[in-house]
């Protein structure tokens, strides 16, 4: 339980070390420089330092492990990030100058307020997105190679979620229309679909038909996909040259149990259309979990497909059965990934959103500590803007208060979303609540916690309801308190699991149900420590 | 005896009561005097229903002249001088009328009258088909059917105009087109329009003055028609505005005796009439097609109308005035709406069904009905025949029935402390305020203003978790509560709220018919719904007509809608991430970690909004039951505490705390009321909380142990004996009986035998007081106790009859 033993050190480094976090595994480096950062960081820190640190202090290894190993995925960022630490610049001053040109903001005025909150709404798609230019290129190329050479192609697109993948495609659908436009051909049909919308996985083709057979009359007796496969491989009239980008979003859900149908919208593309002059593009994307695609009409299609974070078993895995496959039916996807934002991107992205406005909103290292913060765990986008609102919110609260205590009070010079106000969000955000949760527990079902712990000390995973309850008992005897029935027992157990402590297995006699402790012991200890009925229990 | 009940006898089965009003009337008017519907139980809901028969009523009284024809209706009636109704609840009645008419009304009978009638016998033509005043009739046809007795005779007298005016010029040609207004139904000449329309067009059209009106201004100048001119209602615009009826003809008959016809109609109602009245979803010449039946004659039918389901109704856009929409049934018992299956085939069983039911009660109210009747004769003065009816129709609740209303005052006795106490503790009981909370409330209410209150919502998602029993979902409703009336006092925009709680849905796709018939009042399959709200909520069209209102979706147990693939999670948590959807989610459920739970993308698009109900500790409990009890002087303070800091121990549930103090207050009436002293002190005290939490918490198993035979006490002795002696938690049935046989043969009971022995040992697996294998395996059958000996040992401990039990426990 070392991590405990110094609460008074392991703050720091949740709060302000969220950065170090990203370093994958320079865990020596943490001890030094934590210690200074706290000196440089504001006083902010410090305010946050005792109120949230307890808590992070005990945040179960496990939060931590998964965006580690993220980071470790692009061993780039981490470089960067090392030389960042080690510089120690924490205000970036370049960035703020050109934003301190601007006038003052105002939080206690609504409109503005309001600016900035749409300005910061995942809904509001930015007009130009940054960060992601390569990617954007690569995908535009290929479907400009597609359409220049009339050749039907795919493209599978994964990455993690909050990574700008729709984002990015709509993009490029707007720019492929331009491009189409200019260099004098045939604006390429689309038909985007959110396959997480679709009632069965087959209503694809029929949604890819319907777009694209408008004017014909329905076939009755074939399918769609039939209808389709025949549209591809025979000849078909000039009038019919277009080309179709089809943009599947989410394209996971398209996985039936034999995987057809994902397989035939991928074989769509290599029909032998060369005389058919019709030419559709399908582009997919495939999300991990989850897929885009584009198609391009007759021969071609564009796959994308993303990688998905670590502990997805089935994105990864998706990819690894998915596309073998396909290249032996030689419909081999070209793969874009995206990659999750570093902190440079999500702080680059958060600024181009609010350097529209014309005011200053936020203070530069408040974002800064945000993108980090934000990279380390997930590199989620849309987490960033989240927590940059929630930030935007304790601001609101604190001026509306200040008013309503004080109206002649001095105001505060600059009312800004400052670090401390960042903080606050942040940690509302990634702390642990175990600590809290197991503090705030009914007091048998600490006992319950605690004999859990004892249980599960020594090399023991996991015991039955029956073994814990017996343990409940030993302790509730020794310090004379009337334990509560067996079937009371079970069905603390219930809640307890249903709070994350606990795990039950499913069993069906209540007795055999297996118990296993999902929070680290180390949690526990720190939580039940405060209250003197449990000191005796736990030793 | 009251006509009503004549005319029902003479319908259905006692002939024997078709009394001496048919004769009176029969020479006096035969036309009218079939015209009363029979009283149906239906009669009780809709007040169109009653007044009609009212004015049918009134119309038998009036009329005692057999009037040849129309035109000679309306000299009669002017020469006829204006009488006074002394029944003034038939005045009451007709307060939806604009001018309460002393004048006497009449109807305007058709003027092909039937032939009169012969004989008394019961004896009915059935036809398909009929001709009547030059037009036929079918079943299955749709007919006006008048109610016109009370209304303005001015307007009676004018001929019914089949083209209505416009509503510009106040003229009425043939030869010109007009256009009807979707929104207030009014007719317009194409050429009187400003700018003139050369041509219908296409979709819907709304007339200048209801655009206006729309728009928001409140000064409309709408032309008014020219000085002297009477505006002339059709038929369409009476039957909206309930002075007529619509039917449905299901049967058609002739009387041989009277030679009368008559149909057997099935009513529609205006929305207005319905329990919910006018919803914002119906459309205007919306019917509802209704499982009310009456048995009329054939001169109250006017003409045809022409109802038609949506699919007809989307096409008929040119069939003139009398057509109307009807998608829905509307069930007049209990004010239930359901969907039209198939117009035409579908619906015949369910016809059946009523018809059948419909007997029944027939009868039932036949007789009611009678000495309902007889008593109004008696009541209103003897001089006017039209007394005797002049109740009919009306719904008198259990006076219908016969029966006095007992005053509530005499009924319930002053209820003591405790049984209010008892009362306000029930859990349905919505208390009137919630301690404890209001911070989560506070949170909640600022969330859901934050979101809706800009004109440009912008969607969110919150997810509220907690155990059971903190007062999750009633916070959520009081917010919402509260917020509806700051919506009526006008310092929120409104917006409109849909609840689901995910454990009532048959499956978790239903959430989006669930969700698509809050927002647009239609029920639609899942598929079609999730379209229609991909469409609203992605791509930001409407649904229906208006919907810029921002939409609250509240979501209990959330859990319950992690589907396979989570696809219905995604979708519901996708849309308020999309610009135009404006959409505010709120989950609800038990587990912490739902969102972490879920797929990367999900939680992702959840956003990190999360609220959390803790456990309540002891002093919220406490708070919560005394401010339930607050000016309910029933409990003592430390019983109170009590309950509440066991509970805070072992749950931390409102739900539990509540129900021990409920059962605490029954123990202790139960307690004071066999005491039978009226004590001072009528307070619930610790030892009935005790009590309470026995029954509580003890878990059934020990009650079960306790009531157990005596060998079966025995038995288990045994196996806890067994259990002591050797440690090991599992026994065979063979070692078990050598321990019974040794334990009864010390303390003289009789041994009972093996067979019986395996036997009980089977019947306490039964019970799962034991668990043990199959009774085939005899001896080798395996035993072990289901509960820690602990409990056993406690449960057989005191026993008056088998006092050594305790030496081997």
């Amino acid at each position: 339980m070392p991590a405990i033993a110094g609460p008074s050190s392991s703050p720091q480094k949740h709060v302000v070390g969220s950065r170090s976090e990203s370093i994958g595994g320079v865990r020596s480096a943490e001890v030094n420089t934590s210690r200074k950062r706290k000196l440089i960081s504001d006083s902010a820190a410090e305010v946050s330092a005792t109120v949230v640190l307890p808590v992070n202090s005990i945040s179960t290894p496990m939060k931590w492990k998964s965006p580690r190993r993220c980071a470790v995925s692009i061993p780039k960022t981490s470089d960067e990030e090392i030389k960042e630490d080690s510089n120690e610049k924490l205000e970036n001053p370049v960035i703020s100058v050109c934003l301190e040109v601007k006038s003052k903001w105002n939080p206690k005025d609504d409109e503005q307020m309001k600016a900035v909150k749409e300005a910061l709404h995942v809904s509001k798609a930015p007009s130009t997105v940054v960060c992601r230019e390569d990617e954007q290129r690569r995908v535009f190329e290929f479907v400009k190679g597609c359409m220049e050479q009339k050749k039907a192609g795919s493209l599978y697109i994964c990455g993690c979620p909050g990574t700008g993948k729709s984002l990015s495609m709509e993009k490029v659908r707007l720019q492929a229309e331009e491009w189409a436009k200019q260099a004098g051909l045939h604006c390429p049909e689309t038909v985007s679909v959110n396959c997480t919308s679709l009632t069965k996985s087959t209503d694809i083709f029929s949604k890819i038909l319907g777009n694209y057979e408008s004017g014909k009359k329905a076939n009755g007796s074939f399918s769609p996909l039939q209808q389709l496969q025949r549209l591809f491989s025979q000849k078909q009239q000039q009038s019919r040259s277009k080309m179709m980008l089809i943009i599947a979003d989410e394209m996971d859900y398209l996985i039936t149990r034999d995987r057809g149908v994902l397989h035939e919208l991928f074989m769509l593309t290599t029909l032998p259309l060369s005389r058919c002059i019709l030419i559709g593009t399908v582009f997919c994307v495939i999300n991990v979990h989850f897929l885009k695609s584009v198609s391009y009409g007759q021969t071609s299609f564009k796959f994308k497909v993303r990688i998905c974070p670590p502990g997805v078993a089935n994105a990864i895995d998706l990819a690894d059965r998915f596309l073998p496959k396909l290249k032996s039916l030689n419909c081999k996807p070209l793969v874009v990934t995206f990659r999750a934002y570093s902190k440079d991107q999500i702080l680059r992205i958060l600024q181009e959103r609010l350097v529209a406005l014309p005011f200053v909103a936020f203070q530069s290292n408040a974002l800064e500590i945000c993108a980090r913060k934000v990279s380390a765990a997930s590199g989620d986008m849309r987490k960033a803007l989240c927590v940059c609102r929630s930030a935007l919110e304790i601001l609101e609260i604190e001026v509306r208060g200040s008013i309503d205590q004080e109206p002649k009070g001095p105001v505060p010079e600059c009312q800004v979303v400052k670090m401390d106000h960042m903080i606050a969000a942040l940690s509302k955000t990634f702390k642990s609540p175990i600590v809290d949760t197991i503090q705030s527990l009914p007091q048998h079902q600490q006992i319950i916690v605690c004999s859990a712990a004892k249980a599960f000390r020594g090399s023991k995973k996991d015991r039955t309801i029956a073994e814990l309850n017996k343990l409940y008992l030993e302790i509730c005897k020794s310090s004379m308190i009337t334990p509560a029935g067996i079937t009371e027992f079970s069905n603390m157990c219930t809640v307890l699991n249903d709070q994350g402590i606990l795990k039950l297995s499913l069993a069906r006699d209540d007795k055999l149900k297996r118990v296993s402790l999902r929070v680290d012991e180390a949690d526990i200890t720190f939580a039940l420590k405060e209250i003197r009925f449990f000191r005796n229990c736990l030793l | 005896m009251a006509s009503s009940l004549s005319s029902k006898a003479k319908t259905f089965k006692s002939p024997t009561k078709t009394p001496t009003k048919m004769y009176r009337k029969s020479y006096l008017s035969p036309s009218s005097t079939s015209l009363t519907p029979p009283q149906t139980p239906e009669t009780l809901t809709p007040l169109r229903r009653s007044s009609r028969h009212v004015s049918r009523k009134i119309n038998l009284g009036n009329d005692p002249i057999d009037l040849p024809g129309k035109e000679s209706v309306e000299e009669i009636n002017l020469i006829r001088k204006p009488r006074k109704r002394t029944n003034d609840i038939v005045v009451a009645e007709k307060s939806k009328k604009k001018k309460i008419d002393p004048e006497v009304s009449f109807s305007p009978v058709s003027p092909i009258r039937s032939e009169t009638k012969k004989t008394k016998k019961k004896k009915r033509v059935y036809y398909n088909k009929v001709e009547f005043d030059e037009t036929e009739f079918e079943i299955g046809d749709d007919v006006y059917v008048k109610r016109t007795e009370d209304a303005n005779p001015d307007e009676e007298e004018e001929e019914d105009p089949e083209i209505e005016d416009c509503q510009i010029c106040f003229k009425s040609h043939t030869n010109t087109i007009m256009i009807e207004c979707d929104d207030c139904l009014g007719g317009f000449h194409l050429n009187c329009l400003k700018p003139p329309l050369k041509e219908v067009p296409e979709g819907d059209w709304i007339c200048q003055f209801c655009e206006v009106k729309k728009s928001g201004q409140t000064l409309v100048v709408v032309p008014k028609p020219p000085e002297g001119k009477k505006l002339a209602r059709t038929m369409k615009e009476k039957l909206l505005s309930s002075d007529l009826w619509a039917a449905r003809i299901e049967k058609l008959w002739k009387e041989v005796d009277d030679g009368v016809y008559w149909i057997r109609a099935r009513w529609y109602m205006i929305p207005e009439e319905t329990v919910l009245g006018r919803q914002r979803h119906n459309l205007k010449r919306e019917l509802y097609l209704t499982n009310d039946f009456a048995d009329i004659e054939m001169e109250c039918v006017l003409r045809h109308c022409f109802v038609k389901c949506p699919k007809e109704f989307s096409k008929a856009s040119n069939d003139g005035d009398d057509v109307f929409l009807c998608e829905y049934e509307y069930d007049v018992h209990w004010g239930s709406f359901k969907r039209v299956a198939e117009l035409a085939d579908g619906d015949e069983d369910s016809d059946q069904e009523w018809n059948g039911r419909k007997e029944e009660e027939i009868d039932y109210s036949d007789e009611e009905i009678e000495f309902d009747d007889e008593e109004s004769v008696r009541g209103v003065s003897k001089s006017k025949r039209g007394g005797a009816n002049s109740r009919k129709g009306r719904f008198f609740g259990l006076e219908k029935v016969g029966m006095k209303r007992i005053p509530e005052h005499v009924r319930c006795h002053k209820q003591s402390e405790l049984e209010k106490a008892k009362a306000t503790l029930l859990l349905a009981t919505r208390p009137k305020s919630l301690p404890c909370r209001s911070k989560e409330m506070e949170e909640i209410t600022a969330f859901i203003k934050g979101s809706i209150s800009d004109d440009q919502c912008l969607g969110r998602c919150m997810y509220i978790h907690g155990v059971p029993g903190t007062g999750k979902t009633i916070s959520v409703l009081s917010v919402m509560k509260n917020l509806k009336a700051e919506v009526e006092a006008g310092s929120v925009s409104p917006y409109c709220f849909v609840e689901i709680n995910g454990l009532k849905l048959a499956s978790p796709e239903n959430i989006y018919s669930v969700i698509y018939e809050g927002l647009s009042g239609h029920r639609v399959g899942w598929k079609k719904a999730l379209q229609s709200l991909n469409e609203r909520f992605a791509e930001g069209k409407k649904i229906g007509k208006e919907n810029e209102k921002p939409c609250i979706l509240l979501i209990d147990e959330l859990d319950v809608l992690v589907t396979r693939n989570q696809s219905v999670l995604y979708n519901i948590l996708d849309w308020p991430t999309k610009p135009n959807s404006k959409l505010v989610v709120l989950g609800i459920a038990n587990t912490m970690d739902l969102p972490e739970k879920l797929l990367p993308r999900i939680s992702s698009r959840m956003g990190i909004q999360r609220l959390c109900f803790g456990p309540y500790n002891h002093r919220q409990l406490q708070e919560i039951i005394s401010t339930r009890l607050e000016g309910i002087n029933a409990f003592e303070k430390t019983a109170i505490e009590f309950a509440s800091r066991k509970v805070a121990a072992i749950s931390g549930d409102a739900r539990r705390a509540l129900e021990i103090c409920r059962r605490a207050a029954e123990v202790a009436d139960y307690r004071l009321k066999k005491s039978n002293i009226s004590a001072k002190s009528q307070l619930v005290i610790m030892a009935d909380v005790e009590v309470a939490i026995q029954e509580m918490f003890q878990a059934p198993h020990i009650q079960v142990m306790k009531s157990v035979s005596k060998l079966s006490r025995i038995f288990l002795t045994a196996m806890v004996h067994e259990l002591y002696k050797t440690g090991m938690a599992e026994t065979s049935f063979d070692r078990v009986a050598t321990t019974v046989s040794s334990i009864c043969l010390t303390n003289g009971e009789a041994f009972p035998g093996w067979d019986i022995l395996l036997k009980i040992g089977c019947d306490l697996g039964e019970c799962r007081i034991v668990l043990c294998e199959p009774g085939e395996k005899h001896r080798l059958q395996k035993l072990q106790l289901n509960f820690p000996s602990d409990d056993v040992a406690f449960a057989l401990k005191d026993n008056k009859d088998l006092p050594w039990l305790a030496n081997y426990l």
